[in-house]
């Protein structure tokens, strides 16, 4: 796909990698701010309770101690912290403080005070007395007659009933499911369930928030979403936006955790309050349950089928607790049906799905944002029908799987928070991706060699998923571009950087168009008060809408450019060429910088120029997982072996940017599927709010990793670009279930699959094949 | 974390850090790589004695034992040739499975033991071993077994004393040696960890046998009654069958968020099979 371009498609440096590398100032905490003050929150210790009294005259007695915020002394505006485009399709059910808590760690009080020992000395020092309440803590028992009411306020909004807990709820479908299960030779159904995960960044959410010279409010904070973020603190603070400013540096990752207005609503308070700059930095251990999680869900799936592997009806009913507060509550669910079932081209779906809230940590966006939890089951009962119907499973894919030019009628049913629109398949890897991730991992061969004697034993096991890139119709940015006098372009963008790499996407496609060298563009971005509008990092967005716009902005630049060239050169603009960082004609040129001092200094003209840029469909990446795993029958351990990974992400515009974020994503996908669990107690505490107890894959851990890209050239993105992020972190659980089945001959259906489970599950599989010889 | 630390000492030696641990009353800690005091972060320490500098750090020969300096890092006993030729290096396989690179940069042995856990992954090969520890309060030095330093979960016998040594002493020559832990992932601590020491004689009868286990009982322990009964029989099948038995009668392992009582109780038998094994096939680590 890179063939004729000089930047897009080529391994470029990353364009901050220099200053990262060196330990230079970066990232949120990297200022001295004189005077800073350190917020903490106050947080709740029961799961469910109402604050009868709040004293905090000591507390505001205290030497050091500069704001003390409670309910009391806040405006009470019901809000989401989903950092959505507004109107947020997540509920109004969240209040900057209020006087009821709903999970352990929910906010009781804020205080910034000169020291962190001060700030949690104070803590200590605030009375309160609550009146505990019944907690719900079982998503299934959250409906049920009788439970426990968590939103009884009466100023929330978007519940759909609050009576029963119930944030959202889903019903879409095409065709008839009932009709479709009718006409079909078999029929599997079963149910999977999926646990709590956090995201785990390396930097855990931090604001510093201070009041400028001219008396805004400055939020510098690690965020995805800079301008959600300032939308909603204005709305929830009471401020107008244009006297707040979002500036977001580099960021030790976000995962999802960070499309979240978090922490700025309460230190953006404390800093109003205390007149001082104040920074709120979360531990680790309220990283874990004070931030947010990925939504645990009960799923049944039942699909319909003919002999010949033919799938013709899929039905998918889910039930998912979002926690306490309704956080990306249906749009996650939503993504679980319309991201998943419409991998296959059954002629009847139907997805259904009940949000119910709990007293438990709130979920939200993370990384897959619901598949993981849907291809899970879906592609594990795949591989049951495949298994029982006697076909390899990779062709059971190939004989079902969408394909180019194929229409998903099912995204038209169900869009972010209201109908959404019809994905057609304009460009589709998925074969390739089938062929080649089963040839690295040896499938062939592995699926047919015969079982090994002694306590170890192997299997490999496949799953295909799928993605979007942007929410089409919704998601949309913009970019401006401005040329300096040596030649040198700024590029601004309101694009939100994770860490990973979207300012150097950004940068080279800039670049490409242009003509010019990487090392001519200077971006800045994620910053409301010096770029343009964006939504932020989130839905894969970023390469296909935030690079669209900077395309689109750039080829008005380009315009201007071949323009002013035209009246140097004395040439028709149309027998102009730009690159090689000049204007090209036969015979002659100018350089960029000729043409920049000749603009600006002759013509007494800036080139620049700006564009917007959404699209109406959301093309979908496409991704195969295949893995080898070995089972230790003695001690349930599995391990795994070899990750295959096949991603078409439409064209990768940096190739090795482009693996680091498949080796990344199956590095979480391989602790979703074995070890990570965020557990609770019978009261709703957390009992492993650390990385002692709560087990990521490290870097010993990982298996051999083979990552395959295979580029198509998609005509909605930029320079065919889709999307890479999210969709290689819905393979691993599902293709590590089906090789540990391969392996041992045993299903597994609930995450993560933890060597206890496994030994039991040997034992009792044992235990009914001697009671059948008997 | 230690806003309430009021000095950090850095004495030179045992003598100077005894005595600033006797003015310290109960509110002195010893510091040594620090890497479970830091994490524990007890608000009630006010003064902390870093040992060191205090002369501790060494591994030696003395006569027929070998002793090692309290602050020996994990790292120098996972590298130390001596260490890794001891008993077929079980204590250096034991040091290079605690925490990353990074910890065991920092954590020592003394530390390991001094804190008590009962899952510390050099306990278990050092009992194995019949190690002995070397206290040093104002009254002098005393040598006790390792077995009598541990006193209950979390509890040790030091008091006011000092750890400063670990004494491994000659061992029983013709003998093999066996490592074995689970974790749930590479760097992780011991849901179960075991080690194995075994001697066969000509007609394949254990000679004698040495078997202990971390992290299933309130303490490292040894399962002496299994060591008994395989004394003197001959390792095959059914033998190591009934002696896994017997371990799995020895151990009191508890349910939490790691595993339940039942795994680590499962767990304890297949990994010492697997340790005694190791020792019989003599793929284990000769002496």
């Amino acid at each position: 796909m890179s063939s004729g371009r000089t930047v897009v498609g080529h391994n470029v440096r990353k364009v901050e990698g220099v200053k990262l590398v060196t330990g230079g100032p970066a990232f949120t905490d990297d200022i001295q701010l004189p005077g800073l003050l350190y917020g903490k929150i106050l947080p709740s210790p029961y799961a469910h309770a109402r604050i009868k009294r709040i004293d905090t005259r000591k507390a505001k007695a205290l030497p050091g101690v500069h704001a003390v915020l409670t309910y009391k002394n806040v405006p009470r505006v019901p809000h989401t912290t989903a950092g959505q485009a507004w109107p947020e399709p997540s509920p109004y059910d969240t209040y900057l403080l209020d006087s009821k808590v709903r999970f352990v760690g929910d906010r009781v009080a804020a205080v910034a005070a000169e020291s962190r020992a001060i700030a949690e000395k104070a803590l200590r020092l605030i009375e309160v007395e609550y009146d505990v309440l019944p907690a719900v803590l079982d998503m299934e028992q959250a409906m049920a007659p009788g439970a426990a009411v968590i939103h009884d306020e009466p100023d929330s909004k978007g519940i759909y009933d609050a009576s029963r807990n119930i944030a959202g709820y889903i019903l879409r479908g095409i065709g008839d499911v009932d009709q479709g299960f009718r006409d079909s030779d078999r029929i599997f159904e079963r149910e999977y369930r999926t646990q709590r995960q956090q995201h785990c960044p390396l930097e855990p959410h931090i604001t510093i928030s201070w009041l400028d010279g001219d008396g805004r409010l400055v939020i510098r904070t690690s965020t995805q979403v800079p301008y959600h973020s300032r939308r909603q603190v204005a709305m929830i603070l009471q401020i107008p936006v244009s006297r707040i400013h979002v500036i977001k540096p580099r960021m030790g990752g976000g995962f999802g955790g960070k499309q979240e207005m978090l922490l700025e609503d309460i230190c953006g308070a404390l800093a109003l309050a205390a007149r001082r700059p104040v920074k709120i930095e979360y531990t680790r251990e309220e990283e874990f349950y004070m931030a947010r999680t990925r939504h645990p869900q009960i799923l049944r799936m039942k699909m319909g089928v003919k002999r010949d592997g033919t799938i013709l009806a899929s039905q998918l009913t889910v039930v998912a607790t979002t926690g306490a507060y309704g956080s990306h509550s249906t749009t996650v669910q939503g993504n679980t049906g319309s991201k998943v079932l419409p991998l296959y081209r059954a002629e009847h779906m139907r997805f259904e799905c009940h949000v119910v809230y709990t007293n438990t940590p709130v979920a939200g966006a993370f990384r897959g944002y619901g598949c993981p939890q849907g291809f899970f089951a879906q592609e594990t009962l795949v591989d049951e029908i495949a298994n029982d119907l006697g076909i390899d499973p990779v062709e059971f894919h190939r004989q079902n799987v969408i394909r180019l030019g194929d229409t998903d009628r099912l995204s038209a049913q169900l869009g972010e928070g209201k109908e959404g629109l019809p994905r057609i398949v304009r460009s589709c890897g998925l074969p390739e991706c089938l062929d080649r991730a089963a040839a690295a991992i040896g499938w062939t061969g592995k699926r047919q060699a015969l079982p090994a004697a002694g306590h170890l034993k192997r299997g490999v096991g496949m799953a295909c998923t799928m993605q979007g890139s942007g929410i089409a119709g919704i998601d949309w940015a913009s970019a401006f571009l401005k040329m300096n006098e040596d030649g040198s372009f700024f590029l601004q963008t309101g694009a939100a950087d994770v860490g990973g790499g979207a300012d150097t996407v950004l940068s080279q496609i800039a670049a490409e168009t242009l003509g010019v060298s990487l090392d001519k563009i200077v971006i800045t971005s994620g910053d409301t008060d010096t770029t343009p509008f964006d939504v932020g990092a989130y839905a894969s967005s970023t390469t296909i809408i935030s690079g669209g716009a900077v395309k689109k902005a750039a080829e008005k630049v380009r315009e201007q450019v071949l323009r002013m060239a035209a009246k140097m050169l004395d040439t028709p603009v149309e027998n102009l060429t730009c690159g090689d960082n000049r204007v090209s004609a036969v015979g002659k040129s100018a350089t960029m910088t000729e043409i920049a001092l000749h603009s600006m200094y002759k013509e007494k003209t800036q080139i620049m120029d700006g564009a917007s840029h959404f699209n109406t469909d959301s093309p979908p990446p496409f991704c195969a997982t295949f893995a080898e795993v070995e089972v230790d029958t003695e001690t349930g351990k599995v391990r795994v072996l070899h990750m295959a990974t096949a991603v078409d992400p439409g064209t990768a515009i940096n190739p090795a940017q482009a693996e680091g974020q498949v080796e990344g994503a199956v590095a979480q996908g391989l602790g979703y599927a074995l070890t990570e669990e965020l557990v609770l107690d019978g009261a709703g505490r957390p009992l492993n709010p650390n990385f002692l107890d709560y087990k990521i894959f490290g870097a010993k851990d990982m298996p051999k990793l083979t990552t395959i890209l295979v580029e198509t050239d998609e005509p909605l993105g930029p320079y065919g670009a889709k999307s890479i992020s999210e969709v290689p972190i819905n393979g691993p659980a599902p293709a590590i279930a089906n090789a540990i089945f391969h392996a041992i001959g045993v299903r597994f259906r609930k995450l993560p699959i933890r060597p206890e489970d496994v030994l039991r599950a040997l034992r009792e599989k044992e235990t009914v094949a001697d009671d059948q010889c008997v | 974390m230690f806003d309430r630390v009021e000095a950090f000492y850095r004495p030179g030696t045992v003598r100077e850090a005894l005595r600033l641990l006797q003015n310290g009353k109960n509110r002195a800690r010893v510091v040594a790589g620090g890497t479970d005091l830091v994490v524990e972060a007890d608000r009630s320490i006010r003064f902390l004695i870093d040992i060191t500098h205090a002369g501790l750090s060494y591994i030696r020969r003395r006569g027929k034992a070998c002793v090692i300096g309290a602050t020996t890092t994990m790292a120098t006993l996972e590298n130390s040739p001596a260490i890794r030729a001891l008993a077929g290096g079980i204590l250096a396989r034991a040091a290079a499975t605690c925490g990353s690179v990074q910890i065991r940069n920092m954590a020592t042995l003394g530390g390991n033991l001094a804190n008590g856990s009962p899952a510390a992954d050099t306990a278990t090969p050092l009992l194995a071993l019949d190690a002995e520890v070397v206290l040093a309060d104002a009254r002098g030095r005393r040598k006790i077994p390792l077995t009598a330093f541990y006193s209950g979960l979390r509890k040790t016998a030091p008091g006011k004393a000092l750890l400063i040594e670990v004494v491994i002493p000659a061992l029983p020559r013709g003998g093999r040696w066996s490592f074995q832990k689970l974790g749930r992932t590479e760097s992780d601590i011991s849901l179960v960890n075991a080690a194995a020491g075994l001697q066969l004689d000509s007609k394949g009868r254990a000679k004698w046998a040495r078997i202990a286990l971390g992290a299933v009982a309130p303490t490292p322990i040894r399962a002496v009654n299994a060591e008994k009964l395989l004394v003197g029989r001959k390792v095959d099948e059914s033998t190591l069958a009934e002696v896994c038995d017997q371990v799995a009668r020895e151990v009191q392992p508890i349910t939490d968020v790691r595993a339940s009582a039942e795994y680590r109780r499962e767990m304890c038998r297949v990994l010492v099979r697997r340790a005694l094994e190791e020792c019989a096939a003599g793929t284990g680590c000769s002496l």
